[in-house]
């Protein structure tokens, strides 16, 4: 099984969302693994053998109960300054790319492909993750985590809008409406995150958007202050992690999510289905 | 009469003079009003597209002409002046005035148009774009208005008329140049009352209060379409130009066809609307697309323009996109907006959400942040001087502070209930005479000894409190009422400078203590103290918000302060009003450099 977690904007809640239910699948008889094809990141994870991946992948690989592993995040973006970036492939620098000499989008697609297949092996399903926008249209022809994954390996998708800015059905309807038509079948399913108050006034936009696009909306998430450990918050060295068991908290706060999104209803089990293909 | 009479005559005598920039006044109405007919020789006209009639205090009706905009444009002025001198009319009261009246209004007034700013999202920067094009528009001159049908606003300001607006639409019509903002520009205030409830305002006076449900299906479709209507309709005739601010998302189809504060809006004002799209956070063409394609095919007619905001980056990467958006959705996009730096007042608590500091000076100013701090761009001109702010949450957060702000708050007695309970009640108080301490309304009123809400007027369940007792005040929640004033008047302390501000608060305040400031009276109003101070302990309070935007008080308060290196007063004094002014010209700058100008003025009905 394999599914894609989309986001309307970066920011929208796909890490967050994506390592929810990597710790509801891994706590419902599932054995998960967190993918994201491509990162662009400088706060980067030291996996046991030595590799590099992006920190978010490492904590959804811990959500899953696992241990973090450099296929979860095979392709690695690092800023170095100067219009420089350094590409990191399975772990391990690669090369570096800039305006003179590009990304090699071929080599890259082949690294991600055989990553996610050695995943896919060892796992019953894998949770990809996103990258911003999918249909940032100056981006999409270099776009690896998004639609570069879902042409690569027809991995059927669902959306993440954040409704706390407002105008989330605006994103979710006009991020399918610019998805390539081929592509378009693909998107399945979308979720309305950080919302506060009465769901039920949602009801007939959210029936419009299922209308309009054929995706059917798994649930509407509320407002969650996730103690996401991000570089400043918490320190981890060698692997290892500082402070009074922030990992437990974490994981306790993951929980915790799950119960709320269970309490409102949310469609667990038509994610799996999209999942099942 | 007969003074009045004299005066007109003397300025019939006198002729065209432009703008009296010597009188105190200036500009009573507008920036560059023209003040030849200061009296107007056509009083009374009854024409309530420029004046309107209002109750005396005996009952009898009053011409009124404060809202009257038209005898102060140059063309008119002008022109009156040549039909008088080619009639040689000399005398005030010259029955010919009638007919000059009928010409002039006839070649001169108009009804203005609408333009509407709607924002993809709740951050798009709709706001500071509606104040940039008040400026733009003042700057090439017009008379430009703001306009927001519906606000839920935590920083608000108060009228002339002592009526309620957001403090957005105040800056904005200080963008464009007024010096009276009214509560047409922002008719309707929903003010929170509990989880569920509101407090709807009119025109800056409590209507009723609705729930959610109620709201949309009694008030929008009844009463808040007339509203907005009337209002709109009230600016258009006085205005070149109306401005209108959409709220959040104009496609919030669960809402769409109730939604008063968006398109409705436009097409009660015949507005065309431009859309503003943040792409800080990407997914912006989506948001963009999406946007204009849920609307209705006659809502989707009026948008004429989209503009890409708060870019970082070059515009050329966007540009791709940019071109294939235009050719989708047949719509022009009128620029990419830079991202800007501006010292400009923040709208809401947006602004405030995991703000730690504010600023860069030496001197660190604790603000009690407050579960429902609010107006609190009260303390923004203290970032003019050598001031960063500090925004406490615990007692730890207070520690190595050089002074102490307790500031507005939306509901006094329960902020003050947190302060207990998180400890910092106690820890102001360790405080007394350490630090200079400043309470502002709400904040003022928990320095007090008592807070008497008996009736459960403020808190919802009656209760007696002792406030942290900085001063040897009673502040008591008496009846559910508001008070809602502009002051202006002088420090009763150091150099009797003076301040100005406003108050806006529930409660009433006994105070032995001395007073901080003396409040001028105006027409049936004497003269008040106002204030407490306790100068050997450093403490300050007061109910006037904008305390500090003058330079006297703000200086006196941070004289005191004795912070590493010396005063955190700033040597060269700088005027909070002057600063603002020079961030709303940046501002206009960065958006008419990055905008098809021509573009813009065209969807406006301007030719180049
Ligand atoms: S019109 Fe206003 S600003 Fe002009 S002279 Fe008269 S009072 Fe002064
Ligand atoms: S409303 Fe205007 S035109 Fe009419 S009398 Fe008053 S100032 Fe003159």
């Amino acid at each position: 099984m394999k599914v894609l977690v989309l986001g309307t904007s970066s920011g929208a809640g796909k890490t967050t969302f994506t390592a929810m239910m990597c710790r509801y699948l891994s706590t419902h008889g599932h054995d998960p693994a967190p993918f994201k094809g491509s990162n662009l990141s400088l706060n980067s994870y030291a996996t046991a053998d030595g590799g590099e991946i992006g920190m978010g992948q490492a904590f959804q690989a811990w959500a899953c109960g696992s241990e973090p592993v450099t296929d979860m995040n095979p392709v690695l973006l690092k800023p170095s300054g100067n219009g420089r970036i350094q590409l990191v492939l399975n772990g391990r620098p690669h090369s570096d790319i800039s305006r003179e000499s590009p990304m090699d989008k071929a080599l890259v697609l082949r690294t991600v492909h055989e990553a996610f297949d050695r995943l896919s092996a060892e796992h019953d399903i894998v949770v990809c993750e996103g990258s911003g926008s999918p249909v940032e249209l100056n981006l999409m022809e270099r776009d690896v985590a998004n639609t570069g994954l879902m042409r690569e390996l027809s991995v059927p998708a669902v959306i993440v809008g954040d409704i706390e800015r407002g105008g989330v059905f605006a994103a979710i309807y006009g991020t399918w409406r610019l998805m390539p038509e081929e592509l378009r079948p693909l998107l399945k399913g979308f979720v309305i995150n950080r919302f506060r108050g009465d769901a039920s006034i949602l009801g007939p936009g959210i029936e419009r958007i299922e209308e309009l696009t054929g995706m059917r909306c798994l649930g509407v998430l509320g407002y969650e202050f996730l103690r996401f450990p991000e570089e400043d918050s918490l320190s981890v060295s060698d692997g290892r992690f500082e402070g009074d068991d922030p990992l437990q908290a974490y994981l306790d706060n993951l929980d915790e999510m799950v119960s709320h999104a269970e309490g409102s209803g949310f469609d667990f089990e038509g994610f799996l289905e999209i999942a099942r293909g | 009469m007969d003074c009045i009479k004299k005066k007109v005559n003397e300025e019939l005598e006198r002729g065209w003079i432009g703008c009296n920039r010597d009188c105190e006044y200036n500009p009573c109405h507008f920036k560059g009003q023209d003040c030849t007919f200061c009296y107007c020789p056509f009083y009374p006209c009854g024409d309530t597209d420029l004046g309107n009639n209002i109750t005396g205090r005996r009952g009898n009706d009053i011409w009124s002409c404060t809202d009257c905009l038209f005898i102060h444009r140059t063309d008119v002025c002008r022109h009156i002046c040549s039909e008088v001198e080619r009639l040689g009319i000399t005398e005030a009261g010259d029955p010919r005035f009638k007919d000059i009246f009928r010409d002039v209004k006839e070649r001169f007034w108009r009804r203005g148009r609408a333009l509407m700013v709607v924002g993809a999202t709740s951050d798009a920067g709709k706001s500071l774009m509606v104040t940039a094009l008040c400026r733009i528009l003042l700057r090439r001159g017009y008379l430009v208005a703001p306009f927001k049908s519906q606000n839920m606003s935590l920083n608000s300001r108060v009228t002339m008329y002592g009526c309620e607006i957001a403090m957005i639409q105040e800056l904005q019509a200080r963008a464009a140049g007024l010096t009276n903002p009214d509560a047409h520009m922002n008719p309707i205030l929903l003010k929170p009352k509990g989880d569920t409830v509101s407090q709807v305002m009119v025109l800056g006076q409590p209507y009723g209060d609705y729930d959610v449900e109620h709201y949309y299906s009694d008030f929008v479709p009844g009463p808040g379409r007339e509203i907005v209507a009337e209002n709109i309709d009230f600016l258009k005739k006085r205005y070149d130009f109306v401005v209108m601010e959409g709220a959040g998302s104009p496609a919030e189809i669960n809402i769409y066809d109730v939604d008063i504060a968006n398109m409705r809006a436009a097409e009660i004002a015949d507005a065309d609307v431009v859309l503003v799209v943040n792409v800080e956070w990407g997914g912006s063409f989506a948001y963009a697309l999406g946007t204009v394609e849920l609307m209705p095919e006659c809502d989707r007619k009026r948008v004429k323009g989209i503009i890409l905001n708060n870019l970082r980056g070059n515009p050329a990467n966007i540009m791709p996109g940019v071109r294939e958006i235009e050719e989708r959705l047949g719509i022009p996009v009128l620029g990419i907006v830079p991202h800007t730096r501006l010292d400009l007042p923040g709208e809401d608590s947006q602004s405030l959400r995991g703000l730690r500091t504010k600023g860069d000076g030496r001197a660190v100013v604790g603000v009690i942040r407050y579960p429902r701090i609010a107006n609190f761009t009260d303390l923004d001109p203290l970032l003019l001087e050598d001031v960063t702010l500090r925004f406490v949450q615990t007692p730890e957060e207070l520690e190595g502070v050089d002074a102490v702000v307790l500031p507005g708050t939306k509901n006094t007695v329960v902020d003050y209930l947190w302060m207990r309970e998180t400890g910092l009640a106690d820890a102001v108080a360790a405080l007394r005479g350490r630090v200079p301490v400043m309470g502002i309304c709400g904040g003022y009123q928990m320095m007090g000894r008592v807070l008497d809400d008996s009736l459960g007027i403020e808190g919802g369940e009656p209760r007696v409190l002792d406030g942290i007792g900085l001063f040897d005040n009673r502040t008591v929640f008496g009846e559910y009422s508001k008070r809602i004033t502009q002051d202006s008047g002088h420090m009763a302390i150091g150099d009797g400078g003076e301040v100005t501000g406003y108050e806006l608060h529930m409660g009433v305040t006994e105070t032995s203590e001395k007073p901080l400031f003396r409040i001028d009276g105006f027409v049936a109003r004497e003269a008040w103290d106002e204030g407490s101070v306790r100068e050997d302990e450093m403490l300050f309070g007061t109910y006037l918000h904008g305390v500090f935007d003058r330079p006297s008080f703000r200086r006196h308060f941070l004289s005191l302060v004795r912070c590493e290196g010396g005063s955190a007063v700033r040597e060269e004094p700088r005027d909070y009003v002057q600063s603002i002014e020079e961030n709303l010209d940046k501002l206009a700058d960065a958006v008419e450099q990055s905008l098809d100008m021509d573009a813009l003025m065209g969807i406006l009905g301007v030719g180049q």
